[in-house]
């Protein structure tokens, strides 16, 4: 066990910005997906566990915060600095003389960034450079606070890959904060699902998207036509523009399907959506304390 | 990973903070220069010859004071204001540099570069302008009554910083300072003995008023009573580690808060 939580509560002022009233257990080498919506508590989460935040309760863990590295949501540096003097002086180390800080900047392809300053590089070169510093930490526990907000498609895209491929095999253990469920689909495989500084659930990926929506789920786009078509499915909460069917197995899977492709509706099929897992983990989650409310979009 | 010491390199990488700000330069290093230049060729034209050497020392000891004022006091406050503003303090904790660690790196880095500019600045008057060489009990003088100051110039910037966490408070109060002391202590042209009366009382308070108005007489020759001037240093240092004080503390409670 890496770090054991326990009744965890941190205040901001009178309002309770995160709490964790069942143990929430993190091991070594998982990857876990922090979700939520603006507020739900998630960078709370992460400072907390940097021992940035004043909290009530327990985190039981033998790691010092020095042996804990992140990538917060923003990771500024002095903007007159030369990108080579962040790097050798926050690492305390030299570019020439670390072949791992150069296969790192290789890997990123940063050489060209190495000669410019600060405040020149552009918002993901920008990323690029915390990234590869966090990395050269090593650390047994990493936290990635948004690593790719503000970050256009194309660079997000890339810049993923790249962090999917370098910790592929790597024993570290990884907090991943992020907006986008495809990022947390291809990173990781446990899932805390934070809402209004609660913890909605918490759990294996899989396990959890079988508690709340089946084996698979169907998703077409909402209207009249297609309500009336999916009407004997089970349907799932779902974003306003889409229905989301509920499939229990194979059968009806394929049942769902054959009437969609007879009726040319254009439909997704996914084993893994985080985003309509989680919407119906927040709808069970405040229908068993008697709220059923959830916003979403 | 270890958490990291104050290093050469820590060192080096401050002092290039200290100097990529562009005002150290232009109020640390030209300034006070051109202020000589202006101030002893606007003086000469009123005294006799032979008193060219004395006047234009005067000026120079004047105008070095503006080294420290600029580079700490003003350079300092605006550049860690900033970084405050940034969080870049806590990404170096984050990266394994204690804050101990950085501020002794920070207060080495402003030592190194306001040393740098006060020798350019006495290289440039002793090389271009008729000066008195002083004995080395007066230059000494000077040099430790400079190097106090900028401890002293520390000390309140770091805490006005450490207090307001913004830059723009921190640049009004810090500008305000620097101006108020070079109105009050003599360095605007007008000496602190034709301030008002009130003024100069409030400049007696001050270290730099003796050492613009007094330190002249005693470069190359004659006694002088240091118990005003201690007695200011003291007022000051007082005063600019009470603010130090009160800001560590506040920080310390903050982090005393964070690991209950």
């Amino acid at each position: 066990m890496l770090v054991t939580i326990k009744n965890l509560q941190v205040y901001y002022g009178r309002q309770l910005a995160l709490e964790i009233d069942r143990p929430l257990e993190i091991n070594k080498g998982e990857r876990i997906g922090i979700i939520g919506s603006n507020g739900a508590g998630k960078s709370t989460f992460v400072k907390t566990m940097l021992g940035l935040t004043s909290y009530k309760g327990r985190i039981q863990t033998e790691l010092k915060p020095e042996q804990m590295a992140a990538h917060l949501q923003f990771n500024d540096y002095v903007s007159t600095m030369s990108v080579r003097h962040v790097l050798e002086t926050l690492l305390d180390t030299s570019i020439s003389k670390n072949s791992r800080l150069q296969e790192l900047i290789t890997y990123f392809e940063f050489e060209e960034c190495l000669k410019k300053h600060y405040k020149s590089l552009s918002g993901g070169q920008k990323q690029r450079l915390t990234i590869i510093m966090v990395m050269m930490q090593d650390a047994p526990l990493t936290f990635y606070d948004e690593v790719t907000s503000g970050l256009d498609f194309e660079t997000r895209q890339r810049l993923m890959e790249r962090l999917l491929k370098w910790y592929e095999g790597k024993s570290n253990t990884l907090c991943i904060v992020s907006h986008y469920y495809e990022e947390l689909e291809l990173l990781a495989n446990k899932l805390l699902i934070l809402d209004q500084g609660k913890v909605i659930d918490y759990g294996e990926k899989e396990t959890l998207f079988r508690k709340y929506c089946g084996n698979s789920i169907i998703t077409l786009d909402a209207g009249e036509e297609h309500g009336r078509l999916t009407e004997p499915y089970r349907k799932l909460e779902a974003p306003s523009h889409l229905i989301a069917l509920a499939c229990r197995g194979k059968t009806e899977e394929e049942d769902i399907a054959k009437l969609l492709i007879r009726n040319n509706v254009n439909f997704k099929r996914s084993s893994s959506d985080i985003e309509i897992m989680s919407i119906n983990a927040k709808k069970a989650y405040y229908q068993e304390r008697g709220n059923g409310g959830v916003d979403h979009d | 990973m270890t958490k990291k010491r104050c290093g050469r390199r820590l060192i080096m990488y401050e002092i290039r903070n200290v100097l990529g700000n562009p005002f150290v330069y232009m109020f640390g290093i030209f300034f006070p220069i051109l202020m000589l230049f202006i101030i002893t060729k606007a003086v000469q034209a009123d005294v006799p010859e032979s008193m060219i050497p004395q006047t234009n020392t005067a000026v120079f000891i004047t105008m070095s004071l503006i080294i420290p004022m600029a580079v700490v006091l003003l350079g300092y406050s605006s550049n860690y204001s900033q970084e405050l503003e940034k969080e870049i303090p806590l990404r170096m904790q984050l990266f394994g540099f204690s804050p101990n660690t950085t501020l002794l790196a920070k207060i080495i880095a402003q030592f190194a570069v306001m040393s740098i500019g006060l020798v350019l600045y006495t290289i440039v008057a002793y090389s271009t302008l008729e000066m008195e060489i002083p004995r080395p009990g007066a230059a000494l003088c000077l040099i430790i009554s400079l190097l106090l100051l900028s401890g002293i110039f520390f000390a309140l910037a770091h805490g006005v910083a450490t207090i307001l966490k913004k830059f723009g408070p921190t640049y009004a109060i810090m500008m305000a300072v620097y101006f108020g002391v070079m109105v009050l202590c003599g360095m605007m042209g007008v000496q602190v003995e034709d301030l008002p009366e009130a003024a100069q009382k409030v400049a007696a308070l001050f270290p730099m008023s003796y050492i613009t108005s007094d330190f002249a007489g005693f470069w190359t020759e004659g006694n002088y009573n240091f118990t005003p001037l201690i007695q200011s240093f003291l007022f000051f240092g007082a005063v600019s580690g009470i603010i130090l004080l009160i800001a560590l503390r506040r920080e310390r409670r903050e982090v005393t808060e964070k690991r209950m």
